[in-house]
């Protein structure tokens, strides 16, 4: 782990989301504890099913990497303190990347 | 250039083998993150923001045509077409995905290069003076020291795992383009009585904690400067701090322990080597290296070209480039050009792959093979003869290579901030172009002269804030972006680190700050000859102060 992760409270909305081991692309925990690349079907959960899901995302570790608890909205927009970061690592690099100008 | 012999050939293509297997355990769930993450990292693979990004280490940031194409085909084949270079003189792709890396790392052992030791708490590359055989101001060059210097410390069993990451730089030439004074050793050639050494700064560096190094030795004749090297490192190997990743680079240990007393330890150590573990270096391995950096074959040529004259006068463009993208060559006839990846509104240090090939070409066909990648972010074609230049300024202007700005206020050290990087707190990239467009219209960037902004996204100095003319550092603020603007610090043979001049600034108010600081220095300025650094040390950090907060 090397970003900044902030606690969040049991109550407080959240994903769990990680990075897919063989690609290194960005994934979300959907609703039915399956694996997404797609921030528009993140699960949102609290309390402890929120626990749950991270540990079944840690008993996953092979297929996935370093899972860890993302806040969102309660219809699964990215929210909170890392709001910056987790738009950018959703949504990629705010520059276009690749192009001669 | 370097070569490899067979052992170093056979050595590459073993470490391809074994992390082909980690890679495949790790696929195979059979090892997890924990144990994988030291071995990906020895293979100079990073797990960053939004996907793997793999560090290729560019020895001294030299390259050749063959070199070069093959980083292009990695961008093309395994990455989005692109790759950044990096202030170490390497290079990073972004994108690579872990179960390619075998593969990208299989590709460059076929061209002599690899990953290892670009990250880890090992010593790294040696970077160096990119215009280094070239310019006319080195007294040598130092390519050959790098090479022996590469070797010495690549697999060095005793060195491999430091209290901290390490990093040597080297130059020859008097005005200090390798910034030898912010890294962990600084070497400077010298020539004493007909005899080659180093005058040896150690305890350089940024971060956190930005301090100029000390100068341990005035000079280590060449004969001895490997074993004055390794007595270096064990005093910090011995005595660095483990205990604090933060206080564990050799600067901290430098500091804490005195200047004097560390080089008191150096001294012991280096004189209680034994006979039997000196590293006497047979000459004719010294010649060996050194044939491999003998200068190509130039031609005996004018000082001046007719052709190079003619086409200044029918293009102004290529006037105006020629003013400011060149550096003079030790030999007549010939120049040294940065190739800027600083195009206004672009990414600082991004290449393409179609840019790569076109450098390779260029190199290929004007250049002696011969590229370097700069710690300033951009590419250098080192030898090139001032009567084939216009036709290279016209490729590289196609190419979208041929911006006027070397060491301009658009010429800015950008680290990827947080646009990519995992330990960012704020972006570095939309600040440096929303910064360009300030100072877009070249002749008020002329006017303006050598200035050196550099942009940080984080404490940890990448975009060596620390030793910006202006110096620029992202920090977080509540899950906002703020810029702490500094002021007065150089790399250099002055080198010092800048001051910070007040609280810092929202995103939006940076470019305005920017522009607030070169007014009040054109402002004050003695004339148009006194650059921007000049200024600043003449006269303090308060006038700008005054001039970005009087009206709080």
């Amino acid at each position: 782990m090397t970003s900044v992760r902030p606690k969040l409270k049991p109550e407080t909305p959240k994903t769990v989301t990680a990075w897919e081991t063989a690609s290194g692309n960005v994934v979300w925990l959907r609703a039915d504890l399956t694996w997404t690349q797609d921030a528009s079907e993140i699960g949102v959960f609290t309390g402890d099913d929120a626990e749950a899901a991270l540990e079944k995302a840690k008993s996953q570790e092979g297929e996935i990497t370093d899972p860890y608890f993302m806040e969102v909205t309660e219809d699964g927009k990215v929210a909170g303190r890392e709001t910056l970061r987790e738009s950018i690592r959703a949504n990629g690099p705010t520059v276009p990347f690749g192009v001669i100008i | 250039m370097y070569r490899y012999d067979e052992f170093d050939a056979q050595i590459v293509k073993e470490r391809v083998d074994q992390f082909r297997g980690q890679v495949e355990r790790r696929l195979s769930g059979e090892i997890l993150e924990d144990e994988f993450k030291p071995l990906r990292l020895q293979n100079g693979v990073y797990l960053q923001l939004h996907a793997y990004m793999l560090r290729v280490a560019i020895p001294y940031g030299q390259l050749n045509a063959a070199r070069m194409r093959k980083l292009a085909k990695i961008a093309r084949d395994y990455d989005r077409g692109y790759g950044h270079m990096t202030t170490r003189q390497n290079i990073q792709y972004n994108w690579v995905a872990l179960k390619d890396t075998p593969d990208v790392l299989e590709e460059l052992a076929e061209v002599e290069m690899h990953a290892i030791q670009t990250s880890g708490n090992c010593i790294r590359n040696v970077t160096s003076d990119h215009f280094a055989g070239a310019t006319q101001d080195e007294i040598m060059d130092p390519r050959p020291w790098c090479e022996i210097i590469r070797q010495w410390s690549t697999f060095h069993p005793e060195f491999a795992f430091l209290p901290r990451k390490f990093k040597i730089a080297v130059t020859a030439a008097e005005h200090d383009r390798a910034a030898i004074r912010v890294h962990d050793i600084g070497l400077h050639m010298r020539e004493r009585d007909g005899v080659v050494g180093f005058e040896v700064h150690v305890g350089g560096g940024q971060g956190r904690t930005p301090i100029i190094a000390a100068m341990v030795n005035e000079f280590v004749p060449e004969t001895e400067i490997l074993d004055y090297l390794e007595a270096i490192m064990r005093v910090y190997n011995r005595f660095g701090r483990r205990d604090n990743k933060y206080k564990a680079r050799i600067k901290i240990l430098v500091t804490e322990t005195g200047p004097e007393e560390f080089t008191r330890l150096v001294e012991e150590e280096y004189a209680a080597q034994q006979t039997s573990e000196k590293i006497a270096l047979p000459q004719v391995e010294i010649d060996r290296i050194n044939a491999y950096f003998a200068p190509p074959a130039f031609e005996d040529k004018s000082a001046t070209s007719d052709a190079f004259e003619r086409a200044k006068t029918a293009d102004p463009a290529f006037a105006n480039w020629a003013k400011i993208n060149l550096h003079p060559h030790k030999v007549p006839g010939y120049t040294s050009v940065t190739t800027s990846l600083k195009p206004i509104g672009g990414l600082a240090g991004d290449a393409t792959d179609s840019q790569m090939m076109v450098m390779a070409h260029l190199a290929e066909r004007y250049g002696f093979d011969d590229i370097r990648v700069t710690h300033a972010q951009n590419v250098v074609l080192p030898h090139i003869a001032l009567d084939d230049l216009y036709e290279v300024y016209r490729e590289l202007a196609a190419a979208g290579l041929a911006t006027a700005n070397e060491s301009l206020i658009t010429d800015m050290i950008v680290c990827p901030g947080l646009d990519y990087c995992n330990l960012a707190n704020a972006r570095s990239i939309p600040v440096g172009q929303e910064i360009q467009k300030v100072f877009e219209d070249p002749a008020y960037e002329q006017d303006i002269g050598k200035l050196h902004i550099n942009i940080s996204g984080c404490i940890n100095a990448c975009g060596h804030h620390h030793v910006g003319h202006i110096g620029i550092l992202g920090v977080d603020r509540k899950g906002e972006e703020y810029y702490q603007i500094s002021l007065g610090g150089r790399a250099d043979e002055k080198a010092a680190v800048g001051q910070i001049i007040g609280k810092a600034l929202r995103h939006e108010e940076v470019p305005g700050a920017v522009k607030t600081i070169v007014d009040t220095y054109r402002d004050l300025r003695t004339s148009a000859d006194e650059k921007f650094i000049d200024a600043v040390e003449r006269v303090g950090v308060e006038p700008f102060q005054e001039a970005i907060y009087a009206t709080d």
